[in-house]
């Protein structure tokens, strides 16, 4: 096997743990938001979680997949780790950034859940009966 | 939990009755029902309220009698609609109510003259 097969093979093993890794953080501590986004609907929230990780799933490996060619031939072990590190390092940050931009989703459907039942802004000026009418 | 807001608006103010055609297409979190002012059904409805008041600036009213008049109607309509939830608190917030207040007493007493410089007078 030569050193390129070898540093690719590295490439895909390192950026395929990573991206199951973040999924399944995404999945297990995601839920405990999701539920509460939908009041308690835990196979609604269950189906949204899993929605939400299969794009995750599909994004990552499509731009791990994409990332994968060198482009220049390897001569060392050195070069090699090099080109191993910047290839991985790319791919950690995109899939912190993907994380982050799933975090904002889940905020931002928390944010929206509870502002349903959030209380008026002002107090009112007075109170006044009223007459209900047929 | 308040489920529906009734607005006493004037029907001779073209700005007003935009405003209420705007109102009506706008996705709501709390049903809006409006009334014209100084009319039977709104003195039917509110027996013991001062109708003199509601043509000076807009009056909402809960389904539980709580009155608000001016800018704190205002931020009511916006906090009843989907859309503007967030922008009541923000507009309401210690910060910028003093703005809020002077620009809408200022839209207020002016309805009519902006009605005609709009040309949504009758």
């Amino acid at each position: 096997m030569n050193l390129e097969i070898a540093t690719y093979l590295l490439y895909l093993g390192i950026s395929i743990t990573l991206t199951i890794w973040v999924a399944h953080t995404l999945h297990k501590n995601g839920r405990i938001f999701l539920v509460d986004v939908f009041h308690g609907n835990e196979p609604l929230a269950d189906s949204v979680n899993h929605l939400l990780v299969v794009g995750f799933y599909l994004i990552n490996l499509g731009f791990v997949s994409l990332a994968l060619k060198l482009g220049y031939d390897i001569a060392t072990p050195k070069e090699g780790i090099e080109a191993l590190s910047v290839k991985v390092g790319t791919v950690m940050l995109v899939l912190g950034g993907m994380h982050f931009f799933n975090l904002l989703i889940f905020s931002r459907m928390r944010h929206r859940a509870t502002r349903q039942n959030a209380p008026p802004p002002v107090s009112p000026d007075a109170f006044t009966p009223i007459q209900e009418v047929a | 939990m308040m489920a529906v807001l009734t607005l006493l608006y004037d029907p001779a103010c073209g700005l007003c009755r935009r405003v209420q055609g705007w109102l009506a297409e706008q996705p709501k979190l709390i049903e809006l029902r409006m009334i014209p002012i100084k009319t039977d059904a709104a003195r039917k409805r509110f027996p013991e309220l001062n109708h003199e008041l509601t043509s000076e600036d807009l009056t909402v009213i809960s389904d539980r009698g709580a009155v608000y008049f001016g800018p704190k109607a205002w931020l009511m309509v916006l906090w009843s609609l989907t859309r503007y939830r967030d922008w009541s608190y923000r507009l309401a917030s210690p910060e910028l109510l003093p703005t809020t207040r002077r620009v809408v007493s200022l839209i207020s007493q002016h309805r009519y003259q902006l009605s005609r410089v709009a040309t949504l007078a009758r």
